[in-house]
C-alpha cells in the first residue's frame, strides 16, 4: 500500500466533470496522495448544485465549476497541481496528445456524446478509463482499458425514447405526451420551429383513417396542402398578436374540435374534451405550502397560460425582428408557459394534472441527486484507480450500488469485467456498421447530424464514398461541403450497397457504413441501424434492478419521454442530464431524454449476472462471477 | 420534530434531493438534531453528508486535538489548525457547506458526558470509540427513540452498525398497479396491466432492531449459528478484533509501530475467535497487511453509507440497513448482514 501511495505523487490523472461525482472524486483524489489532477468542466454553478457539490457554496452561483472546484480543493491541500478547464472536453484542443499526457483518465459525466467521445479518446491514446454515473440512489462504477476490456461502446445502449408523431399530436394518453406537446408548442410560438416538432392535428395519422387507401390519400393531401395549417403556428400566432385568448382557443377548442371529427381515433378511446375560455370560471388560485407542488385547477392553469404567453411575448418584442427564444427549464415564463400548456392539454385528454414541480421533472430531465450516492462512487473510483495504475486490471471490477441489499445481502456488487466486444463499432480492428435508410428521402444533413454525429458519437466526421472515386460527401472543414447538406444521398449515386468510409481525425476513429436502402421504414423512423436491439418504450412494470451506465440525456434534440420513477425503477444509471440551462457553454439546448427504464440487452445482461450471483451455491463465496 | 414550513430558498436547494425523498422526509430532516463523535475521515464524511442533507443540528464532538496525520485525512480542517481542538477545527468549512443548519463544536470527550447529554438529540452517530461507549450509549439511547449509529474504518475495511429501536415506523413509496380493460381488442388502445408511473402509494412498515451489546454477543457456539457461518461476512470477527485492540490499546493500529501491532492484532484474533468457539482459520494472517490508518476512499465509502442511514431513520422513508454494513475495499463488496436477537 505504501509503495502504491507514494508513486502516486508522480502521476497525472484528468477528472471530466466537476459536478456531483467530480466533486466527491477531487477530494478523494487529493486525500488519497494524487498531487497532479487536471479538472474539466463547461458547466457553471447552480443553486441546485448545493445539496451535494460540496466544493461550492451559495455565492459561487454563476462561476465556472471546474475554476472554484480547484479552489476550494486548494485550500485543504495546498501542496496539490491542479490545473482547471472551464471548457467542452469535445474541444478540439483535447486531441490524442492531450490524453497521451495522463495515466489515467476518470469520467464524472452526465452525458453520453461526452462518454462516448472521452471513451474514443482514451482508446486513440491507450490510456484507461474509470467510468461512472449516479443516479437517486443507484450507482455503477467500470474500468474501460483497450484491448482488455470492454470499452463504453461495446453494448448498444438504448437510444432516447422518442413518441411517435400522432401520440404527440393526436392521441396522448400519459402527462409525458402533453409535456413534449407543450414543449414543442413553445418552439413553434416562440423559438426556432422544427419540422419534427409539429403541435397541431395530424390528419395523415394512419390511426384515424377507416381504409388503408384514406390513409395514404390523407397522408398526400396533407404534403401538399401543409397540413391542416396553411401558415406556420408561429405566423398565424403572429397574426393575431399572440393574443392569449385566441391562442388558448385555437389549442383547446378548435383544434380539438378538428380531432373529434377523426372519429375512428375515439371509437376505442375516451374523446378529448374541449375547453371554451369564456366557460372558465376565472377564479383565483390559492394555497398553502410550496407553490411549485400545487396542482392548480384548469382556471389556474388558464391564468397562468394567459400570464406566460404575455410574458413570453413581451420577451420576444424585447429581442427584436426575427428573435427566437431558447426554452430553458430554469426560465420561470418558459417554464410557466410549459406547465400551463401541458396541464391543459392533460385536462383536455382526462388525465391527472401535475403541478410544476412535477411537470419541472419531466420536461427539464431532472434527475433526482443527492451527495450520498456520489460520495460511495467516487469512493469506488478511487480505488479502481489504485488497481489500475498498478496494473491489476484482474483485480479491477464494475460495480453496482444498489438501493437494498440482494438476495446475497450484497448493497455493492463487484462483477468481472468483459473482454471487448470484437464485434463493437467503435473498438474493434475495423468498426464497420449497417445502416437501413431511404436514400431518395435521406439528406447529407442528416446523415451528418442524426446519424454520424448523434448515433454514432462522431464529432467531426469526415465522409468518403467508397465509390471508386473516393468522392468527398462530407468534410469536416466549415463550409467545404455546405452545399451537399441539403441533397440527397442518391444524387451522389448512393444506392442499395454503397459503402462509406467515415472518419473523426479528433477521435482517431474509423468507421465502415454499409447502406442498404429501404422504402419501409416505420412512420416518423429515418434511419435504422442493423442490428440494434429495438427501442422500447419505458414500461414501468415490474421493476428489475438492471443495471447500465447510462447516459445520454442531454444527447438529442427529444424533450424527455420520462416519467417521474419510482424508487426501485429498473434503473440505468444514467447521468444527472438536465437539460443545460442558458448559462452554460454548451448553447444548443438539446433536450435531454432522460431514459431510465429499458429493457434491451444490457438490462438482460445484468438481470442474469444478478440471476447467476442468486444461484451461486452458499459456501461460494466467490464475489467474482466468472460469465462465459 | 417537523417544522411545517419550507421556505423557497431551502426548496430550491434542497430541490435534487426533494425529487427524490419528498417533501415529507425533507421537513422531517429539517428538524432533527444529530450528534456526531469524532472528526478524522470517517466523521467528516458523514458530517459532510448530514450537513448537505439539512438536517436541523449537528453537533461535532472530539476531544483530541489536530495533528499533522489527522488534518490530512479530512477536508474540513484548515492547513494551519494543527494543535487545535478537531472539532473545532473543523467547524467553519463544516458550517459553509450549508448555512441553514446549526453546526456546533463540542471539545469534551464523548465518555465524560453524562447520561442526559445525549437526549437532546434524535440521532447520534459515533465513530472512533471504545465498544463499552458505544455499549453504554446504544442502551442509553435507543429505549428514548434516539436512532444510535456506530461506524469506523481501518484501512480497506470500514463498517457500520444500526440500532433504531424496538419499533421503527417508516414508509416506502410504491407504484400503483393499474389493472387493464377488459376489452378483448388489442391495439394501441387496449390497457395492458401495468404499473402507472404517475401514481404510487406510500405503504407504512415497522421494524425492530438488537441492541449492540447483543448484536456482539452473538452465540457461536450452537448449531444454528455455526451453520450459518459460511454465509457470514468475516468482516464481523475483523471488527470484533480490531474493537478488542482499541480497548486494549486505546488506539487503533498504527503503521509506525505496524511490527508490533501486526503480532498483537493476530494474538488477539486468535484470543477473540477462541472465546466464541470458533477457528483462527476464520481470519487468515493477511488481515493485518489491510487494516491500518483510515483510506480516504473507503472513508467517503462509508461515510456515504452511514449518512445516508441516518438520513433514512431521521426522515423514517424507506428500508433501513438492518443492522451491519461492511464494506471491503480490496473486493469492492460492500454486504448488509443481521447480528443480534430475533
Amino acid at each position: 500500500l505504501a509503495f502504491v501511495l507514494r508513486s502516486l505523487s508522480s502521476c497525472r490523472v484528468l477528472v471530466v466533470g466537476a459536478g456531483g461525482i467530480g466533486c466527491e472524486l477531487l477530494k478523494n483524489l487529493v486525500l488519497t496522495g494524487f498531487k497532479n489532477i487536471e479538472v474539466i468542466d463547461l458547466d457553471t454553478i447552480d443553486v441546485s448544485n448545493l445539496n451535494r457539490q460540496f466544493l461550492f457554496q451559495k455565492k459561487h452561483v454563476g462561476k465556472s465549476k471546474a475554476q472554484v472546484a480547484k479552489e476550494s480543493v486548494l485550500r485543504f491541500c495546498p501542496s496539490a497541481n491542479i490545473t482547471a478547464y472551464h471548457d467542452s472536453i469535445m474541444n478540439p484542443d483535447y486531441n490524442v496528445e492531450f490524453f497521451r499526457n495522463f495515466q489515467l483518465v476518470m469520467n464524472a459525466l452526465d452525458n453520453r456524446a461526452a462518454r462516448n467521445h472521452v471513451n474514443r479518446m482514451c482508446l486513440a491514446a491507450d490510456i484507461p478509463l474509470i467510468e461512472s454515473g449516479t443516479a437517486g440512489y443507484l450507482g455503477q462504477v467500470t474500468v474501460i482499458k483497450k484491448g482488455q476490456t470492454e470499452c463504453y461502446e461495446c453494448q448498444p445502449k438504448p437510444t432516447q425514447k422518442t413518441f411517435p408523431g400522432c401520440t404527440i399530436r393526436n392521441t396522448p394518453s400519459e402527462p409525458i405526451h402533453c409535456i413534449v406537446w407543450a414543449k414543442y408548442l413553445y418552439n413553434q410560438l416562440f423559438g426556432e420551429e422544427d419540422a419534427d416538432q409539429e403541435v397541431s392535428p395530424d390528419t395523415a395519422d394512419p390511426e384515424a383513417a377507416w381504409n388503408p387507401a384514406d390513409a395514404a390519400a390523407r397522408a398526400t393531401a396533407s404534403n401538399k396542402d401543409g397540413d391542416i395549417k396553411r401558415v406556420s403556428t408561429k405566423e398565424w400566432a403572429r397574426s393575431t398578436g399572440y393574443d392569449p385568448v385566441k391562442l388558448f382557443n385555437k389549442l383547446f377548442k378548435d383544434d380539438i374540435m378538428y380531432l373529434l371529427t377523426m372519429d375512428k381515433l375515439w371509437k376505442k378511446r375516451k374523446a378529448p374534451l374541449p375547453l371554451d375560455w369564456t366557460e372558465i370560471h376565472h377564479l383565483g388560485a390559492c394555497g398553502t405550502g410550496l407553490k411549485d407542488q400545487q396542482v392548480l385547477g384548469v382556471q389556474g392553469y388558464a391564468q397562468l397560460f394567459h400570464r406566460s404567453v404575455e410574458t413570453l411575448r413581451s420577451q420576444l418584442i424585447e429581442k427584436g425582428e426575427g428573435a427566437e427564444l431558447v426554452w430553458d427549464k430554469d426560465d420561470p415564463p418558459a417554464m410557466d408557459f410549459v406547465t400551463a400548456a401541458a396541464n391543459l392539454r392533460m385536462n383536455v385528454f382526462s388525465m391527472n394534472m401535475k403541478s410544476r414541480f412535477d411537470v419541472k421533472s419531466m420536461a427539464g430531465n431532472i434527475i433526482p441527486a443527492i451527495a450520498t450516492t456520489n460520495a460511495v462512487i467516487a469512493g469506488l473510483i478511487v480505488l479502481e484507480a489504485l488497481k489500475t495504475l498498478n496494473s491489476e486490471f484482474d483485480q479491477c471490477r464494475t460495480i453496482f450500488l444498489n438501493k437494498q441489499p440482494n438476495p446475497r445481502k450484497k448493497l455493492l456488487v463487484p462483477c468481472a469485467l468483459d473482454p471487448p466486444n470484437p464485434s463493437c463499432y467503435v473498438c474493434a480492428s475495423k468498426p464497420e456498421v449497417t445502416v437501413k435508410l431511404n436514400v431518395h428521402k435521406t439528406i447529407v444533413q442528416a446523415l451528418q447530424d442524426k446519424i454520424l454525429k448523434e448515433k454514432f458519437g462522431m464529432v467531426a466526421p469526415d465522409v468518403q464514398i467508397e465509390d471508386g472515386k473516393g468522392t468527398i460527401l462530407i468534410s469536416s472543414e466549415e463550409g467545404e461541403t455546405e452545399a451537399n447538406n441539403n441533397k440527397f444521398l442518391s444524387d451522389f449515386g448512393i444506392r442499395n450497397g454503397s459503402r462509406l468510409q467515415v472518419d473523426d481525425f479528433l477521435q482517431d476513429y474509423t468507421l465502415l457504413v454499409n447502406l442498404i436502402h429501404s422504402e419501409e421504414l416505420e412512420k416518423d423512423v429515418e434511419f435504422e441501424v442493423v442490428g440494434d436491439a429495438p427501442d422500447k418504450a419505458p414500461t414501468p412494470s415490474v421493476p428489475e434492478e438492471g443495471k447500465n451506465i447510462a447516459n445520454g440525456n442531454k444527447d438529442s434534440a427529444q424533450p424527455s419521454t420520462s416519467s417521474k420513477a419510482a424508487e426501485d425503477d429498473d434503473v440505468l444509471i444514467v447521468d444527472s442530464d438536465e437539460e443545460p440551462s442558458s448559462s452554460t457553454m454548451e448553447a444548443s439546448p438539446e433536450s435531454s431524454n432522460r431514459k431510465r427504464k429499458h429493457h434491451g440487452t444490457d438490462t438482460d445482461d445484468a438481470a442474469s449476472k444478478r440471476k447467476r450471483l442468486d444461484q451461486q451455491p452458499a459456501d461460494d463465496d466467490e464475489d467474482i462471477i466468472a460469465l462465459d | 420534530m417537523e417544522d411545517n414550513i419550507i421556505s423557497e430558498e431551502e426548496a430550491a436547494q434542497y430541490d435534487r434531493q426533494i425529487r427524490l425523498w419528498g417533501l415529507d422526509a425533507q421537513k422531517r430532516l429539517r428538524g432533527s438534531r444529530v450528534l456526531l463523535v469524532g472528526l478524522r475521515g470517517l466523521g467528516a464524511e458523514v458530517a459532510k453528508n448530514l450537513i448537505l442533507a439539512g438536517v436541523k443540528g449537528l453537533t461535532l464532538l472530539d476531544h483530541e486535538q489536530v495533528t499533522e496525520e489527522s488534518r490530512r485525512a479530512q477536508f474540513l480542517i484548515p492547513v494551519d489548525a494543527d494543535g487545535q481542538n478537531q472539532a473545532q477545527a473543523s467547524l467553519e468549512r463544516a458550517q459553509l457547506l450549508n448555512p441553514m443548519v446549526e453546526v456546533k463544536a463540542d471539545t469534551d470527550a464523548v465518555e465524560s458526558k453524562p447520561d442526559d447529554f445525549f437526549f437532546q438529540f434524535d440521532a447520534v452517530c459515533l465513530t472512533r470509540c471504545s465498544k463499552d461507549l458505544m455499549v453504554r450509549v446504544d442502551q442509553l439511547c435507543a429505549s428514548r427513540n434516539i436512532k444510535v449509529f456506530c461506524g469506523d474504518v481501518y484501512g480497506y475495511h470500514g463498517y457500520m452498525f444500526s440500532d433504531l429501536g424496538q419499533e421503527h415506523h417508516y414508509v416506502e413509496e410504491k407504484p400503483k398497479v393499474v389493472k387493464g380493460s377488459n376489452e378483448a381488442n388489442d391495439g394501441p388502445e387496449a390497457k395492458k396491466p401495468k404499473v402507472d408511473p404517475n401514481e404510487t402509494t406510500m405503504v407504512k412498515k415497522t421494524i425492530s432492531f438488537s441492541s449492540l451489546k447483543e448484536a456482539l454477543e452473538v452465540d457461536w457456539t450452537n448449531e444454528k449459528a455455526k451453520s450459518s457461518l459460511k454465509r457470514t461476512p468475516t468482516d464481523y470477527f475483523l471488527l470484533q478484533v480490531l474493537l478488542k485492540f482499541r480497548t486494549d490499546k486505546g488506539r487503533d493500529p498504527q503503521p509506525d509501530s505496524f511490527a508490533e501491532d501486526s503480532q498483537l492484532l493476530l494474538q488477539i484474533r486468535d484470543d477473540v475467535l477462541e472465546t466464541m468457539g470458533l477457528s483462527s482459520e476464520l481470519l487468515p494472517n493477511t488481515f493485518v497487511s489491510y487494516c491500518f490508518s483510515e483510506m480516504a476512499p473507503v472513508c467517503a465509502v462509508v461515510g456515504g453509507v452511514l449518512g445516508q442511514e441516518i438520513v433514512k431513520a431521521l426522515s423514517q422513508r424507506d428500508a433501513p440497513h438492518r443492522n451491519f454494513f461492511f464494506f471491503d475495499g480490496l473486493k469492492g463488496s460492500g454486504v448488509v448482514d443481521y447480528f443480534g436477537s430475533k
